[in-house]
């Protein structure tokens, strides 16, 4: 039989998800206003290392989130109401959503990998270099980086209003999110 | 696990909207406070121990690959020294310890605002003190920001007051339904 609701787990990931994102558009925009980095000029140091640590942890988490939903798959929601475009729009919009996030991770690390500066994991474990700095490379990966984090923020304004819809119909499926 | 869709269908409709609401605010208000949390610690960590902001180092790579002009590289380091400028000694840490609660509460009020959807038996007595402890952050912040000078008050003070007019309806809204309920079950209720 299968359950009512997502795993605590998955639960919990969700919603770590979602404050960890709007963090990172939110000080992404403050951060890309300081001055450019010099010897005397360090302000970038420590939120762009931040913003890497938690991009690459989001990955995991996503993973780990794709990995529960898919094994404890839950029942859908009591009322089937929900007419059959709203349905496709929301599997679409989840799809999508998982898609650019992975692809916001993915996008992020290549960008940074071409650049001069290493990546130190939470300040404790340096990631090996995968890549020579090169200009070129850093610009086309950072320029998909940022497509791809307009296209999430899109998508998750549909997510939101997906949210809302539901909740005004009081049909269950908020609540699938919300089981605490 | 979910409740079942009588139990779905029971619960008032102002407490599954404001619920969604809080929540989705609460959200974002979580990442407004973290980053605002960073920005002044990032600020203040940052200062020269002169106190004077050396001059933007604006190389034309680097200023191809960010996409701006030499004049707003050099902005940059001008909007920095600015803020700095325009911070009273007292405002980092004021605003970085009204940030960090604010975080802290935020975080909370997606909790509260989850079990006000799912109309747990706390939820509303819990939203009323988690939201009147937002719109005190915010009267703080906004009375903090009211004592640094012109330049943070443009910054900073629209932002405020459009949050304490949210939390403010918010309260008010969840105070609201918690008196319709009582109300509703007292009429229904036995003599």
């Amino acid at each position: 039989m299968q359950r009512q609701g997502f795993t605590r787990t998955a639960v919990l990931i969700h919603w770590i998800l979602a404050v960890s994102i709007l963090f990172l558009f939110l000080s992404s925009w403050w951060m890309m206003g300081l001055p450019l980095p010099s010897p005397d000029l360090q302000f970038r140091a420590l939120p762009f290392q931040l913003h890497k640590n938690i991009g690459l942890t989001l990955a995991i988490f996503l993973l780990t989130l794709l990995y529960v939903r898919l094994k404890y798959r839950p029942a859908p929601p009591g009322d089937r109401k929900t007419g059959s475009q709203v349905h496709l729009l929301a599997v679409v919009t989840h799809v999508l959503i998982y898609l650019s996030v992975f692809a916001l991770c993915v996008t992020g690390y290549l960008a940074s990998a071409h650049t001069r500066w290493d990546t130190v994991f939470w300040w404790m474990i340096r990631f090996p270099r995968i890549a020579a700095p090169n200009e070129e490379l850093n610009e086309l990966w950072s320029d998909l980086h940022i497509y791809s984090s307009w296209l999430l923020l899109g998508l998750v304004a549909v997510h939101v209003t997906g949210a809302i819809y539901h909740s005004c119909r009081k049909d269950g499926v908020v609540r699938r999110m919300i089981c605490w | 696990m979910i409740a079942p869709r009588s139990a779905t269908a029971s619960v008032p409709g102002w407490a599954s909207i404001l619920g969604v609401v809080v929540v989705v605010l609460g959200v974002f208000l979580t990442a407004a406070h973290a980053t605002e949390w960073l920005k002044q610690s990032v600020l203040s960590a940052n200062v020269p121990p002169s106190g004077i902001m050396p001059d933007a180092d604006c190389p034309p790579a680097e200023l191809e690959e960010e996409g701006i002009s030499e004049a707003e590289c050099e902005y940059l380091v001008d909007h920095v020294r600015g803020l700095m400028l325009a911070s009273p000694d007292w405002f980092p840490a004021a605003m970085g310890t009204l940030a960090i609660m604010g975080t802290i509460l935020a975080f909370v009020s997606v909790i509260v605002g989850g079990a006000l959807v799912n109309h747990t038996p706390w939820a509303s007595v819990a939203a009323i003190g988690v939201l009147g402890g937002l719109v005190l952050i915010d009267i703080l912040q906004f009375g903090t920001v009211a004592l640094a000078g012109p330049i943070l008050r443009d910054a900073y003070l629209g932002n405020f007051f459009l949050w304490f007019l949210l939390h403010l309806m918010l309260v008010t809204g969840v105070f609201a339904g918690r008196q319709y309920d009582q109300k509703g079950s007292g009429e229904s209720g036995p003599p």
